[in-house]
């Protein structure tokens, strides 16, 4: 019986498996060994340079900036969205007048790609015609307009401003979720007990919204760790590297300046990187499981 | 059940995180490589009876067996098509031994494909490509078949001007087929400049900064220009640098041989950092794309823009007149001295070492070249036709005086087809940053000539 599980188990692996082997672990392996060669991608002539380009990555300001502005963008990613979502979250979860109308309405970015959020996005912030400086000009604050996507001051803050406005429909709709399976005795109990509207808030709802706040930030990690789509339609890292994120640097040393050795050896970085992070995940998720038992 | 569902949930979680990590670098068939390189032409309106390759459908029916020409190319937009489609139609109509498929994709899809198709022995009969840098990479890796043979047979040296051979020559050889050439020069607006009382266009320096100063005063910025992607700038430097430095010491740089902190590249910087601190240049040149550039000269609020011909394309598809809405005019003369060039791009056809079928590719090469399929495919793409003997008058009048200009002047490929890609990164993040910022020009020579350091192990 056992031995006969075994073997449909078998057969039903064997496909997902052979799938991931050639589209997932193949290509992993070919980065790690490229990552130690100079090929540039094409010519079938290339050299073993040992760890050169890991060398490099730790003098190179390039990667250095490329760290910092995934840093940033993943600081905000983990509290603009989730702080936002959690807001949208309890207001909507009330049964007010529109809820389910303003729901849809805050989820509806999730259903665009980030090519087209970024469409968008260029035109809001376009220095002419844009929304966001025709709006400054209406308000009279026209000292606060600037050309948004071109400042290096400016372009990084812009671009992930773009991103979060698609990311809080996605964690609104996790908290929602999260706060529909918390069991209004609770809540009743704590009320009962005299607690006010925060108390029961800091003290009752937010704690037993871990396990949803952990999704919301394991996925915002995850997300910003992959940020390319959306800084390659609006600014593909630019200006001068201000937009610059891992992911967008990987794909400019690789097929812009056809450096594919180095640009394996940054796609190694990164991907240590998210080990790292899916070490402390999984650290995470197995001190919450006991919630569910 | 939730605690199965929990399980599921932190499983996907953690692939996603796998997968996050091991993207571009290991897939090479991620999103195409953004346009460093000659914007696309926008071909302009000709009328359907201009088709001298249209052959009667009913060509006799021939025991000859059919073989099969694969192309690729970059001309993807739905004129670009359209020509190509006409012109090898036209070919496998006149040549029944041979059957055409066009295997196009989009124009920004293309630069990474091809290498994948070249790279992965799969490659096809013949393929568009830009000449420079961009071929001498595809020459070095040995995927080229040397076109010397077919050169002489054809007798090429009759057809093709001689200041365009050095873009068919790699490491001594023929590999690359002009079809057509764009050149860069300014565009302007010539109503703009009748209201700032501007008449006769200056050839002289002291003429063009006078004329500039005029334009300012009548509240119009001289230049338009649209740097959000980086490679308009380069005409700049390009220009700026041969006409001080000269085209030998141009060619120099572009090689690596001399360096970005020479005071030839200073003076260049210079002269450049002079017009944007006299305010010639329209505001926040780096928000805007060239079109945007090209608009802000046909609404008047900038006199000129430096750029290539395929500009006429998209005016002309705005339904501008050539001649009285737009005008071309050479880059000036700065040291009469120094020899003038022109710069630009040239699109050609390449044919891979091992094509699968070689005497068809040949023979649709030489059909592409024919006056009349020149002509066809140069009025439709708004481009300079690459045969010399091709009828001028399929030429709108400033065309025309483009296409003269080209026959008198050297040329030389613009600055990101000249240089090694790595290289061209480098420099149209330096070109972009004088549009920021040119008080720092000395600081950006000196990263620049990091980049070069780097790029050609100095």
């Amino acid at each position: 019986m056992v031995k006969q599980r075994n073997m449909w188990a078998i057969i039903f692996l064997f496909f997902p498996l052979a799938i991931y082997t050639v589209f997932v672990i193949m290509p992993l392996l070919s980065s790690f060994y490229y990552s130690f060669t100079d090929w540039n991608g094409f010519n079938p002539n290339f050299s073993w340079v040992g760890f050169d380009n890991y060398l490099k990555i730790t003098t190179d300001p390039t990667f250095l900036n490329a760290i910092k502005n995934t840093s940033i963008w993943m600081a905000a990613a983990i509290i603009v969205p989730s702080g936002f979502g959690l807001m949208i979250a309890l207001i909507l979860q009330r049964k007010i007048w529109g809820a389910n109308f303003f729901k849809s309405l805050f989820y509806l970015p999730i259903c665009l790609s980030l090519a087209v959020i970024g469409q968008v996005w260029i035109w809001i912030y376009h220095p002419d015609l844009g929304l966001l400086n025709l709006t400054l000009n209406f308000l009279h604050l026209s000292f606060l307009t600037d050309a948004w996507l071109s400042d290096p001051n400016t372009a990084l803050f812009a671009v992930i401003v773009a991103w979060c406005w698609q990311q809080i429909g996605l964690a609104m709709v996790i908290f929602l979720s999260g706060l529909t399976s918390i069991p209004q005795e609770l809540i009743e109990a704590a009320e009962i007990d005299g607690a006010n509207y925060w108390q029961s808030l800091w003290r009752v709802i937010i704690p037993l919204l871990s396990p949803a706040t952990v999704v919301v930030i394991a996925l915002a990690i995850i997300n910003s760790l992959k940020s390319f789509d959306v800084v390659y339609i609006m600014t593909k890292g630019g200006p001068f590297h201000s937009s610059d994120t891992l992911a967008m640097m990987m794909y400019n040393e690789s097929f812009q300046k056809y450096y594919i050795g180095y640009g394996s050896a940054v796609s190694v970085v990164l991907f240590l990187i998210a080990m790292i992070v899916i070490a402390f995940y999984f650290r995470q998720v197995r001190e919450l499981e006991h919630l569910y038992d | 059940m939730k605690k199965l569902v929990w399980q599921l949930l932190t499983l996907t979680i953690a692939l996603a995180f796998v997968l996050s990590a091991c993207g571009p670098a290991a897939t090479p068939e991620a999103p195409a490589a953004p346009a460093a390189t000659a914007a696309p032409a926008q071909p302009t309106a000709v009328p359907p009876t201009a088709a001298p390759t249209a052959v009667p459908a009913t060509a006799a029916p021939t025991a000859v067996p059919q073989t099969t020409v694969n192309i690729t190319h970059y001309f993807s937009d739905s004129l670009g098509k359209k020509w190509i489609s006409q012109l090898t139609d036209g070919f496998g109509a006149a040549n029944p031994q041979f059957k055409v498929a066009d295997n196009t994709t989009g124009h920004e899809d293309f630069k990474t494909q091809i290498l994948v198709m070249l790279a992965g022995n799969n490659p096809p009969d013949i393929f568009s490509y830009w000449a420079g840098a961009r071929t001498q990479f595809v020459v070095d890796a040995n995927r080229l078949m040397p076109l010397d043979d077919w050169w002489t047979a054809n007798k090429m040296d009759d057809v093709i001007p001689a200041s365009l051979k050095p873009l068919a020559t790699y490491n001594g050889k023929i590999y690359a087929v002009p079809m057509n050439a764009h050149i860069v020069g300014f565009f302007y607006n010539p109503k703009a400049m009748a209201k700032a009382g501007i008449t006769t266009m200056p050839t002289t320096w002291t003429d063009f900064l006078a004329m500039c100063d005029k334009l300012k005063a009548a509240g119009i910025a001289p230049f338009a220009l649209g740097s959000k992607n980086q490679w308009p700038a380069q005409y700049w430097f390009d220009y700026l640098v041969s006409r001080t430095a000269g085209p030998d010491y141009r060619t120099q740089l572009m090689l690596g041989k001399a360096a970005y902190t020479d005071p030839q590249v200073g003076k260049a910087l210079e002269t450049w950092k002079m017009l944007i601190d006299k305010g010639y240049f329209y505001k926040n040149a780096n928000a805007y794309d060239w079109t945007d550039a090209a608009d802000q000269v046909a609404k008047g609020d900038a006199a000129m823009t430096l750029m290539g011909t395929w500009i006429t394309g998209y005016w002309d598809g705005k339904g501008l007149k050539a001649g009285t809405d737009y005008e071309f005019m050479p880059f000036p003369s700065i040291d009469p001295a120094i020899p003038m060039v022109v710069h630009g791009s040239i699109d050609a056809w390449t044919i891979p070492a091992d094509t699968h079928n070689k005497d068809g590719a040949l023979a649709l090469l030489a059909w592409f070249l024919k006056p009349e399929s020149q002509a066809v495919w140069a009025k439709g793409q708004g481009a300079l036709a690459a045969n010399k003997n091709t009828d001028p008058s399929i030429y709108n009048p400033v065309m025309k005086e483009a296409a003269d200009y080209l026959a008198k002047t050297n040329f030389l490929s613009g600055y990101d087809l000249s240089t090694t890609p790595p290289m061209a990164v480098g420099g149209l993040n330096m070109f972009a940053l004088m549009m920021n910022d040119p008080s720092k020009y000395q600081d950006y020579m000196k990263q620049t000539e990091d980049v070069a350091k780097q790029v050609f192990k100095k």
